[in-house]
């Protein structure tokens, strides 16, 4: 114990009096750090944000598409239980239809084709739906006497912007008019995208533009490692039901070739690899200049009663003291840097709430620190229990 | 009187780059005994300070027995060795070696960093007495570069006798320092290591230095042979 305290207290002294030298030679490790967490940190963010555009396009790992297709068209009735069945059989929480159509809304200032999708309200978990205004769908939108949209941004202006607390309608026209409720606005997917909405499938049906549902996929979100298991599962009970037909139960999302981002992080691991070398070269350089510098401090201390495992865990100590002290700085560094809204907006323009800076990531610039400060100080350390008592006193 | 150290028959040779050998110390015979001030007088070169590591445990001999406390020296491993020193020997040197950048208590602390128990604890404490003793209280916190010779040297004595060791090694104490200084310092370090009932070997070829001690040697190519402590100037 007081071996240990004593090692510390000579550490935290030599730092102490050689703190300009050693300052300077923290500074680049501090430098290398901030780096290192910099480029994790950053790259964390930016799968995050290419994670979420990935998602609202082909919705959360694991997301599974069904169709049925042959040469006449499936009955839609027959196809919906068929689907039900499978929700209830295999427990599938989030699901949802999704069917496109075009239909022409009435706006003040004339009428307008719309982009419609049709989806069910799991559609927007699946897709991480953010909504920007009011609410997604809830499951007793359904029975809406007028149907809920949620709209898009450029929709909403089309409409003029009502505020949405006074329920405001519009009037889907053509061959059956409806007056529909917006009760949500989604951010516009793209600068300059024309007006789209979302409904509810049965309320489509309702409105009459429910013709086009049994053309649309199904989706359902299970769980990653279930998703090759359920996919044979479901093809088998889908062709029963359906014999002659071509069943398509197949991942939607990103990931369902395998985790895109490896590559990425990989690459980012080897480039913060590489920041962290050079950084650890620095500071072994700087450690045995140190050491060449105290050989006859060493030998006074070793005439005192310094063991040879004193004085190496005194040199190693140091290093290790002042590297992780410039460790929690250059961490600090980094999240300053990685969480400045500016940074954030450019790395991931995709996201509207930003990730807390990854916790691995401070840790890894911590850990790497103390590991470089241990293997920069072990070799001078070997120098230091090396060195000649009688030699170094004289020298 | 306890026996302290004993070297009987002790040779120390080192191998040359030519691969020939060179003999330091030939069969040196020499028993230190608790309260001793023993002088090792000698030119340069005669394999005075070879002596002094051998005593100060920070070498083995070649040939011969040392033993420290009645322990044989070749026996003990490197860091029962230092601990050894650590606790049991205290070094003072001719250039002083006060550690750089640290203040005159710093100084005097140091050693005890190396100690096991209360002593680590208490060990501003113990260096601000050992400081008293030498009369530099008052300066403890003053940088070394900011003391005189004498001062400087006394900081050393301090330092060596912090952790009260048993035997006293000063190597050329006065070497870098004047006349009257030296006398002072060396007035003071026969004071202190008669106080503390330790044994003190001085290495000299200060024949003044030399006088002060109770015993002297004097060791000419490697022999060590007793010879009369000599009527020093100061003495």
């Amino acid at each position: 114990m007081t071996g240990v305290v004593s090692a510390l207290v000579e550490a935290w002294q030599e730092l102490r009096i050689n703190k300009t030298r050693i300052l300077l030679a923290l500074v680049g490790v501090a430098l290398s750090v901030a780096a290192l967490t910099s480029v994790v940190g950053v790259g964390n963010l930016a799968c995050e944000g290419f994670k979420s555009a990935a998602e609202r396009n082909g919705g959360r790992s694991a997301t599974l598409g069904l169709g049925v297709f042959g040469p006449t068209q499936a009955d839609p009735q027959k196809l919906e239980e068929a689907y039900s069945g499978i929700i209830e059989r295999y427990g599938i929480k989030y699901y949802s239809h999704l069917s496109p159509a075009q239909q022409s809304f009435q706006f003040p200032n004339g009428v307008q084709q719309v982009q419609l999708q049709v989806v069910d309200p799991g559609y927007g978990v699946i897709h991480r739906v953010d909504v920007s205004q009011g609410s997604w769908f809830a499951a007793d939108d359904e029975d809406r006497l007028a149907p809920a949209l949620v709209v898009s941004e450029a929709f909403y202006n089309a409409a003029g912007r009502p505020n949405l607390v006074t329920h405001p309608k519009v009037t889907l026209t053509g061959s059956q008019a409806t007056t529909a409720v917006i009760i949500g606005v989604t951010p516009d997917p793209y600068p300059q995208s024309p007006p789209s909405a979302y409904m509810l499938t049965r309320a489509a049906e309702r409105a009459g533009i429910g013709a086009m549902v049994g053309m649309g996929q199904f989706k359902l979100w299970v769980q990653d490692g279930q998703a090759e298991a359920l996919k044979a599962a479901i093809t088998s009970d889908l062709q029963q039901q359906f014999p002659g037909m071509q069943i398509q139960a197949e991942r939607m999302d990103y990931a369902s070739h395998g985790d895109p981002f490896a590559a990425v992080q990989l690459a980012v691991g080897g480039i913060a690899g590489l920041v962290l070398l050079l950084g650890a070269v620095g500071m072994l350089n700087i450690s045995m200049v140190t050491v060449r510098y105290r050989v006859r401090e060493i030998g006074i201390r070793r005439s005192f009663g310094a063991t040879s495992q004193r004085i190496f865990l005194g040199v190693m100590m140091e290093s290790v003291v002042a590297t992780a002290v410039a460790g929690l700085a250059g961490v600090m560094l980094a999240v300053a840097v990685v969480k400045n809204p500016w940074i954030e907006s450019k790395i991931a323009p995709d996201l509207t709430e930003y990730p807390a800076f990854p916790i691995e990531a401070a840790m890894l610039g911590l850990g790497a620190a103390i590991l470089v400060g241990a293997l920069a100080g072990a070799i001078p350390a070997l120098v230091a229990v090396r060195v000649k008592v009688i030699d170094a006193i004289r020298f | 009187m306890e026996e302290l150290v004993s070297l009987k028959g002790v040779t120390r040779t080192v191998l040359l780059p030519d691969e020939q050998e060179l003999h330091i110390l030939r069969g040196v015979d020499l028993t230190v005994c608790s309260g001793d001030h023993t002088a090792v007088i000698g030119r340069s070169g005669c394999g005075k300070s070879t002596l002094l590591n051998l005593l100060g445990l920070l070498d083995l001999p070649t040939s011969g027995e040392l033993r420290f406390q009645g322990t044989p020296v070749e026996r003990l491993g490197n860091n029962e060795r230092a601990k050894l020193r650590g606790s049991s020997v205290g070094f003072v040197f001719q250039q002083f070696n006060l550690l750089p950048g640290r203040s005159a208590l710093d100084n005097v602390t140091t050693p005890l960093l190396y100690a096991r128990g209360p002593a680590v604890w208490k060990r501003r404490e113990l260096a601000m007495d050992m400081l008293d003793r030498v009369g530099l209280a008052c300066r403890a916190e003053t940088m070394p570069n900011m003391l005189s010779g004498g001062e400087q040297q006394r900081v050393a004595i301090a330092r060596a006798l912090v952790r009260r060791p048993r035997l006293i090694l000063a190597d050329e104490p006065t070497g870098a320092l004047d006349v009257d200084t030296g006398q002072a310092v060396m007035a003071l370090l026969d004071t202190v290591a008669t106080e503390t009932g330790a044994a003190l070997i001085t290495i000299t070829h200060d024949v003044n230095v030399a006088g002060l001690a109770r015993a002297c040697y004097r060791l000419e190519s490697g022999v060590l042979t007793p010879t009369e402590v000599p009527a020093g100037v100061l003495a």
